[in-house]
This record gives C-alpha cells, structure tokens and sequence, in this order.
C-alpha cells in the first residue's frame, strides 16, 4: 500500500512516500513565492527518487498552511493531526510521547496527547512570530551571522541575560541596545534562543505541562534551542530522526488510513504501529 | 434634567475625513455580502434585512435614539416615540480611524464604534440623543466623549445580579433615562405606550424562538450568520410590525425547507463577545470550515432577542422592573461580578441542541470576556465538553491561523463522534 503526504509550510514544503512502513522518498524544499507549484514540484521529485508514477499513489493526504492550495485529489488534513500521527508512527525510545512540540517557520504548536494517543489540546501562537523559527532568523540577520553561526555560537555560551521580548520586532531593537553594552554575539544568541524556550514552556504549560516531550519541526534541528528547551522545561526531550518531516509523514499515515477505509480493510497492521507505542 | 457631564470641559467634537471613510467601510460591507451570497440556502427576502442592518428607514415622524449594549431597554426608547438604533459598530474599516483619535489599546468595537461619530453624516451622528450602558470601562468613559457629539445618558448598572438588593437603584436609573429622553424628545413616557411596545417585542422574542428551534434541529435550513442578519437588524431602528412580517417569511421558508438533507456537520454552541454585522468572520470561519453553530449566548446573536419581557402587574413601575428583570438581571454579560447565568445558558444549550462542542469567541482588548474564559474552560472541561477559544479582532490577517485551530478542533471532535 503506497501513500503519499504533502506539507506544505509556510517556509518549506515537504513530501513523503510511505509504503507499508517504509519511507520510500522523503523530498524538502523551500516554499517560495508559488507554494501551490512548490508543492507539485516536490512531489514528483519524490516519485522519481522512489521511482513511481502518480498512479501508483492512489491517495496522497495535504497539510500545512498551504493544504488548499493543491488539488492531489486526496486527503486534507490540518497540521496538528497530521504531527501528532507523524510522531505516533514510530514508538519513541523512553516512553510515551505526551506533549509535541513543533517549531515551524511562521508558527509554534503545543500538542498535548491522552493516554490513548489522542490530542487532547492544542496551543498555537497567535499571528506575530513570536516564538517561532522566523524570530530566531531575524536576530541571526541582526548579529550579522548565518543562522548556523548564530546557533553555533549560542551552543558555545551559557549566559545569565534576559531578552525579555520574544516579539521579533522588538527583540531586533533588543539586541541594538544590548550591542551598545557590549555584550558578546555569543550571549546574545544565547539569550534569545533561551528568550525563544521561555515562550515555548509558557505554551507547554497552558496545555497543562505533562512531560513525554518530543520536538519536531524545522526548530528541532537547532541544537541550541533544543539545549535551551531542556534546560527550561526541566525534561528530557526526545527529538525523533526527520523530525522536520514528521508532518509530512503524519499526512501520509493519514492517507494510509483513509485508504484502509476505502479499499475496506479496515486497519492496516502497519498502524499497529501507534499501538505499540 | 441636569447632564451627567461636567459642561465647564465640553470640546468640539473630532471629525474625519468623511468619503475615505465610508469608502473603506463600504468596501469591508461589500467583501461581506459576497462572502453571504456564498451560503447554499438563503431565505428569498434576505436582502431586506441587509439593507435594515446597515441603515435605518428614513421617518420623520420618528426620531432616531442611538444606544450601546443590549441591557438597554429599547422597549422603553420606542415607547416615547422614537426608534431605537443600536450603534455597536462591527467594521473593521473604522478601528483605525477611531484609534487615531481616542487610544491603541482599546477593544477595536469600541474603537469602530467611536469612529461613526466622526462621520457628521452618518446613522450615529443623525441620532437625536445617545443611551450608553456602563457595562464596561470603554462605554463608560466614550459615553462621556460622545456627549459633545450627541447628547449622551449613561445607564449605571448594578455591580452584581442581586434584584433583592440593587432593583430600586435600577428603576430609578431606568426613570432618569425616561426624564432624560423626554428632555431631548419632547415627549413623556406613557405606561400605555409601555405596555404596547413590550408586547410587540414579546411576539418579536417568540419569532426568534421559533426560529432557533426550527434550525436547531436543522441547522441548514437557515445559517447563522442569516439568522444574525435578521437579529441585528431588528435593532436598527427597524418598525418592529414590518420586520415581524418579513421574519414570518422567514419562517414559513424554513419551516417548509426539503426535510431530505442530512445534517452531518458538528453541532456548536457559540458564546463570547459580540460579533456584529459586518464582522462576521468567525461565523464565517465556522460555516465554511464544515460546522454549524446550532445555539449562542452572544448578546449580538438569537440569545440577544431570546428571552420576553415578562410582566404580571401593568403599573409604570411593575412594567419597569420587568424590563430591569429581563435586560439587566438576567444577562449574560461578563460585566457583573459574578456570571453564573452565561456558564449556565452555555451548559443548558450543549445539553438542549445536543451540541457536540463550544465554541468562545474572544475579542481582543476585551479584559472581562478573557478573564471569565478562565473558568468558562474549566467548568466544560471538567464535564468533557470539547472547548475552543478563538480569541481575535476585527483585522482578516490572521484568518488562517483561526482557520488552523478551527480545523483541528474540528478533527478532534470528529475522532470522539
């Protein structure tokens, strides 16, 4: 059974071919200005590197802001399912996943899981990009550094300031002022990737703070702001191989069932999976 | 009658600059109604009412009383022979111009709702005189700036819902504002004209019930933003005999409506501030996202024309504490101390319509509406009932966001169904 999952975020766009339990492509590129033509783009980029035809997909599930945007013919899902089934899909090394943490480009998810593995609750920043990749992207920009430099040098640093605005506007004349005082590049990254987990943990709380922390998302391939969120949260947390395709993933899971639905069999065994969690 | 206001301080009143104004305002009206036409079923006289809910029949014979908030007794304005307009603002074209004047932080109704005053030519500017309930810090202080606009009287409420101890105080505010009305309007309240106008709103509350009940059960024959149209424009200083005759159309189509169509969607309970024409986002959001609002608690929605002014006795002052009963001790409004009717009415309505979650509307800038969210989430969640805050303000910026978060909650009561 091959299935198909498109996530189209607002900075990258992602493609997944999952057959059976097997990731047979896996495609990431940057949105852009025509994120619809994006999409299609790198989906067939995903069938040649799997060496498929559109017609050996039979569904293809969309996500991510620009869901809409592509008629696949399919499934079209919100990007808070499709991370929470994204994450289920393999069972985490140290226990139950409860609490998702995803840091995308313009916006930040809290995804809070039962017992059973379903969302409880949710929270979302609202629509400034407080708390998000883009905040972390501006201040690199403002320093004067790559954003790999910016996280590298926050890696090497343990500082004691506070930013105290995680608004990306503000923060840019934070980091003026804070220049002014002579304060290194190092500490200043630091501080704002700390600045940046505070606001994180103040959404993990709001979803009542359960621990089981897994972070996924283009944010979860900064290191320091992995470091930083630990530090914060007091907790472990698990950052799951792909994790800026897991979206992606969860939308082809998603296909996969539906297509379950459709050919009447009813669960696939690969959604066994979640259960074995 | 003496004003409230102090006259040593009185200032000109701040104009802008009128075509650009309504321009913009009429652009956001228009991008609304193409946003309506859109609904699949729509009554066939729908177009009268979207016409009553931007402007008021022009009548000589009847001056026009603007008024703020939905505890004013409108029953009491049109019993001294004038029509009541409800001045509550929902457009987002006017937030601007008004926070240029007054202040940023201020809930943007506030704001829009300020801003009409700054257009010398339009319904607000051309009402003879101005009711305002205190229900909120905004109201209270903008009453005293639109004083020097139209003359104002400010209703003062009681701080909590006790008719025990506070209903004196408000039958006496309730005869100031007859005294203050009877000064601009020149004519008297009489307890006959009273009686008259509270049994016209009665058969007008019984028009909205039989309505919420017919589209409670299925709500695609009329949508709610339709049903909204047709509420909201009742209190635009509509003739309340014609727009009873037009909701019976109304009614008589839904009634008839092809009983074949299922309705699969989700079931909600909408509660939260109000959401007034043109402002329809979230409705819309709701609609087109695949979920129908079944029942509300908005001051602004059926619950704003749901319950009767109910009277026993016919005195003057009989018939003014049943207006007090009905428009101020039993709102839902988060401005009393304590709000148990608005958490009772949600819990009632989830269990009447079979609703399969609620919805709170949040407006921005609103302090007592997000501070009673605190419990409001609490009190469902401890009785499973799936919640949603979706907390925002008049600008469309962030519609994809909300749409995000209306869409996954929509997903998650869709697992539990």
């Amino acid at each position: 059974m091959i299935v198909a999952g498109v996530d189209v975020g607002s900075t990258t766009t992602k493609a997944v071919i999952l057959d059976g339990d097997t990731i047979r492509a896996a495609v990431i590129e940057e949105s852009g200005p025509m994120p619809g033509e994006t999409a299609r783009r790198v989906f067939a980029r995903a069938l040649a590197s799997a060496g498929l035809r559109e017609a050996d997909v039979p569904v293809v599930a969309t996500t991510g802001y620009g869901r809409r945007l592509v008629d696949m013919g399919g499934l079209v899902m919100t990007e808070i399912k499709a991370c929470a089934q994204g994450v289920l899909f393999r069972p985490a090394p140290d226990g139950p996943i409860r609490t998702i943490i995803d840091v995308g480009g313009q916006d930040t998810k809290v995804i809070a899981l039962n017992d059973s593995g379903e969302i409880e609750d949710f929270s979302m920043n609202d629509k400034c990009a407080a708390g998000t990749g883009r905040f972390l992207e501006v201040l690199a920009s403002k320093l004067g550094l790559s954003y790999k430099a910016f996280v590298e040098h926050a890696l090497s640093c343990d500082t004691t300031i506070q930013m105290n605005s995680t608004c990306a506007v503000f923060a840019e004349s934070e980091v003026v002022g804070l220049l002014a005082r002579n304060v290194s590049k190092a500490e200043i990254a630091a501080a704002a990737h700390n600045a940046i987990a505070q606001r994180i943990a103040s959404m993990v709380r709001r979803v009542g703070q359960r621990g089981g922390y897994c972070f996924v998302g283009g944010g979860a391939l900064n290191r320091a702001l992995v470091r930083s969120l630990q530090n914060t949260l007091g907790d472990p947390i698990y950052v799951p191989e792909n994790a800026q395709l897991v979206v992606a993933l969860g939308a082809a899971v998603g296909a996969r069932r539906r297509l379950g639905e459709i050919t009447g069999r009813g669960r696939c065994p690969a959604d066994d999976a979640e259960i074995h969690r | 009658m003496s004003s409230q206001f102090d006259a040593r301080y009185r200032v000109s009143p701040t104009r802008a600059e009128t075509a650009a104004l309504r321009r913009r305002a009429e652009i956001v009206v228009a991008s609304q109604r193409e946003s309506l036409e859109r609904i699949p079923r729509r009554p066939s006289n729908i177009a009268v009412f979207e016409r009553w809910v931007e402007s008021p029949p022009d009548d000589p014979a009847h001056p026009l009383v603007g008024y703020f908030c939905n505890m004013i007794p409108t029953e009491l304005i049109s019993a001294m022979g004038a029509r009541p307009v409800r001045l509550g603002c929902g457009n987002p074209a006017l937030v601007a111009p008004g926070e240029e004047v007054l202040a940023g932080e201020i809930c943007p109704l506030a704001k829009s709702s300020f801003a009409q005053f700054m257009d010398a030519g339009s319904v607000a500017s051309r009402c003879r005189a101005l009711v305002v309930a205190a229900s909120c810090d905004a109201k209270r202080k903008l009453a005293e700036v639109l004083d020097d606009f139209v003359p104002t009287f400010v209703l003062n409420l009681p701080p909590e819902q006790d008719a025990n101890r506070y209903s004196s105080m408000v039958a006496g505010e309730l005869e100031r504002m007859a005294r203050f009305l009877s000064d601009r309007l020149g004519t008297a309240l009489s307890r006959r004209a009273l009686r008259r106008c509270i049994d016209e709103g009665q058969r007008r509350t019984g028009l909205v019930r039989e309505l919420q009940s017919v589209r409670s059960k299925r709500p695609g024959v009329l949508s709610i933003r339709d049903l909204f149209l047709i509420v909201q424009s009742a209190w635009r200083g509509v003739d309340t005999s014609a727009w009873l005759d037009e909701t019976r159309k109304v009614l008589e189509e839904v009634r008839s409506c092809d009983p074949m169509d299922l309705d699969l969607r989700p079931r909600l309970v909408l509660t939260g501030a109000p959401m007034i024409w043109p402002n329809f986002k979230v409705l819309a959001l709701i609609e087109e996202s695949g979920a129908d609002v079944v029942a509300d608690t908005l001051c602004s929605g059926a619950q704003g024309l749901f319950d009767a002014v109910v009277y026993e006795e016919t005195s003057r002052s009989a018939l003014l504490r049943a207006l007090a009963a009905r428009y101020i001790f039993a709102s839902a409004c988060p401005c009393f101390i304590s709000q148990g009717t608005r958490i009772s009415r949600v819990l009632d309505l989830v269990q009447e319509s079979g609703a399969d979650g609620v919805v709170n509307y949040g407006l921005r800038l609103c302090q007592l509406f997000d501070i009673e969210t605190y419990r409001l989430q609490r009190v469902l969640r401890e009785r499973r009932i799936p919640f949603m805050n979706l907390r925002t303000d008049y600008s469309l910026e962030d519609t994809e966001q909300l749409r995000v978060r209306f869409e996954a909650f929509l997903e998650t009561l869709g697992e539990r169904r």
